[in-house]
């Protein structure tokens, strides 16, 4: 269990920058996210930290030592990937004691860890088959086993559920929880789903398009209190409106074109939060309360009428149209059976929220 | 049931052309080739009956040295091509898409023009005043020119440069279907190069390997126009002996009982290699 430092990495591709001089603690024992769209280089940072690209810039410390230069078959870091690459000539048994075979272990140790990490994972009855008479998390499950039968200090995993269908996807992730849980060792969750990387992470860390990572923290940090409007939108469903800032050190309020003036709270003192600065608010869809009544005790209040209804079976979905064009999201847990009050098509709605709920973002 | 009948006959039908190319002009011939092989012929013609005695005649140490350096003429050669094919096909494999076909092509380009084009062009390169000596000379290496033709050299550049192509593409080709993230994934579990070769490489393009070799080591072993124009008289092979039978006056049922012995020891030869290359695999993987 060590940590991973990286520190002013770059990496480009046939004269692109694809890692541009990224710093980025993973702190040891934990499970990191790394979260990003598609093509954002999140990959290609894993790849380095692997061993498997080499570094143009700049270090990759493994807790005090710069391993920037050790091959990779010298790194106690192992990678599960995305496709798994077992190897398709060994049978579960051969591909998982790959590396322990390398070690030069004694036959008999290199059985009972390989029998250890097997019956761990309810794999003892596929021993002897080839990985494509395995099912695709079976396949998972043996790739994931191969990695750390060696005990690595850091794994890592690039995207290792993308090829399993959603109910067995939320399964392994809560394996993956209890595993990591178990073992200490850091892993490192490369993903560009935000669902996944919420669940598994302790950490996580938010990359954009160009490569540049935009917030590191607790996935309620991220979700709660994201600084960038790209990582409001990228992680979980928001409203974003733009107003312009007023009365910042009394009563700080947002006032929106053709919508109204609301109340903010400014949790932390940010260079652009100055009185009469356009700034984007962030409203997430379930913090939004919809109601056909009128209601006090919420801090603001807006008027629309619903464009149409997503039912999703936890929760619905509202689109509300606003009366300056814009559309917004609300969410409403589907908490009884029959509800009080029916909202539907085309009805005129009050949509109430309170201060605390919102996040100011620089435009 | 109308239909069903006419779809499992269909791939017979699409097949009967071939089978019947290959019977007129394989088996057939191949059949006449053993009967004449053990006819006994009298002076005038006449039929008298049947002997082995020409394929004993053959059984000599004579003739069974000039299969046993056909064997060592075609195994050298696969081993050569092997070893020179093998990185070729690795880096053609694993460069860029663009490039790959553009080499590709290159490799292509030299059967479009004739055989015997090319031998002329090695006579220029390796003859006294050749492009070798020459080079050899400028770079100071030698100071009297070498005689390269007709030697077993000469025949050994020569049968490299034909056949190289026949084991470069079914390498090239199982290489090409390999995944690259089985190195990758051997390279980040801590295995070296040479580990990564024998443990994965060799075992997943084995089947590449294996066609590559008996594509090669088959043909050459009945090899005839290169030894005869590279390497003089000096040495001779199983297919010498055997145009020269085939070709002389009233000798061919002698050249069909070599025929037939080479084919035998060809036969024989490469179920031995087969096993061999088996046992060697099993102790690479260890």
């Amino acid at each position: 269990m060590r940590s991973i430092k990286l520190a002013n990495l770059t990496k480009s591709k046939h004269g692109s920058l694809i890692i541009p001089k990224v710093n980025l603690t993973i702190p040891a024992g934990k499970f990191f996210a790394l979260l990003g769209p598609s093509g954002c280089g999140k990959t290609t940072l894993l790849r380095l930290i692997a061993g498997l690209e080499d570094t143009e810039e700049g270090q990759i410390y493994l807790g005090d030592e710069d391993i920037t230069h050790i091959p990779i078959n010298q790194r106690p870091i192992n990678m599960v990937f995305q496709s798994y690459a077992l190897f398709p000539h060994l049978d579960v048994f051969d591909n998982i004691a790959y590396s322990l075979k390398l070690k030069k272990l004694p036959k008999l140790v290199i059985e009972q860890k390989v029998f250890k990490i097997l019956e761990s994972f309810h794999l003892v009855d596929h021993i002897h088959k080839l990985p494509s008479q395995l099912s695709g998390g079976q396949q998972q499950r043996v790739a994931l086993a191969r990695a750390i039968v060696s005990e690595p200090d850091v794994l890592l995993l690039d995207e290792p559920l993308a090829a399993l269908d959603f109910k067995l996807r939320e399964r392994m992730l809560i394996e993956l929880i209890e595993l990591q849980d178990k073992l200490k060792t850091t892993f490192v969750y490369v993903t560009h789903d935000q669902f996944e990387a919420l669940t598994v992470a302790d950490q996580m860390a938010i990359m954009n398009h160009d490569g540049t990572i935009e917030q590191i923290g607790t996935p309620k940090e991220i979700y709660e209190f994201p600084i960038s409007s790209f990582v409001a939108k990228f992680v979980g469903t928001t409203n974003i409106f733009s107003g312009q800032l007023r009365n910042i050190h009394s009563d700080p309020e947002i006032t929106i074109p053709d919508l109204g003036t609301f109340k903010v709270y400014l949790s932390q003192k940010k260079p652009w939060v100055v009185e009469g600065h356009e700034v984007s608010m962030s409203i997430r869809p379930e913090k939004i309360f919809i109601t056909k009544k009128e209601v006090k005790n919420f801090s603001n209040h807006m008027k629309g009428t619903v464009q149409s209804i997503v039912y999703h079976g936890r929760s619905t979905q509202y689109n509300v149209n606003l009366k300056n064009g814009m559309r917004i999201q609300v969410f409403e847990q589907n908490e009884e059976h029959f509800p009080a009050e029916v909202v539907d098509y085309d009805n005129e709605v009050n949509l109430y929220w309170q201060k605390e709920n919102v996040v100011i973002l620089e435009r | 049931m109308k239909n069903k009948k006419l779809t499992s006959h269909l791939p017979f039908s699409f097949g009967m052309p071939a089978v019947i190319w290959q019977i007129v002009f394989f088996y057939l011939p191949l059949f006449f080739i053993v009967i004449s092989s053990i006819l006994k012929v009298t002076e005038l013609g006449v039929v008298e009956g049947v002997t082995l005695e020409k394929l004993w005649l053959f059984l000599s140490p004579v003739y069974l040295g000039v299969i046993a350096s056909s064997f060592l003429l075609a195994l050298s050669n696969a081993v050569l091509c092997l070893f020179i094919a093998y990185p070729i096909a690795y880096f053609l494999a694993f460069t860029s898409h663009k490039f790959k076909n553009l080499f590709l092509f290159l490799l292509i380009v030299p059967f479009w023009t004739n055989f015997l084009l090319h031998v002329y062009a090695w006579f220029f390169v390796l003859e006294k005043e050749g492009f070798l000596n020459n080079l050899l000379r400028f770079l100071g290496i030698i100071n009297e020119p070498i005689h390269f033709l007709n030697s077993i050299f000469a025949i050994m550049v020569m049968m490299v440069y034909y056949y190289l192509p026949f084991m470069l593409m079914p390498i090239f080709s199982s290489l090409e279907r390999l995944d690259r993230r089985l190195i990758e994934a051997s390279m980040d579990l801590g295995a070296g190069w040479s580990h990564t070769f024998r443990r994965i490489l060799l075992p997943l393009t084995l089947s590449g390997v294996r066609g590559g070799f008996f594509l090669v080591y088959i043909p050459s072993f009945a090899e005839f126009a290169i030894p005869e124009l590279m390497g003089g008289d000096k040495q001779m092979f199983v297919g010498s002996v055997v145009s020269h039978y085939i070709l002389g006056e009233e000798t061919g049922s002698l050249g069909a009982a070599f025929t037939v012995v080479s084919c035998v020891a060809l036969l024989i030869s490469v179920v031995l290699l087969y096993l061999l290359m088996n046992k060697f695999v099993k102790k690479v993987y260890g």
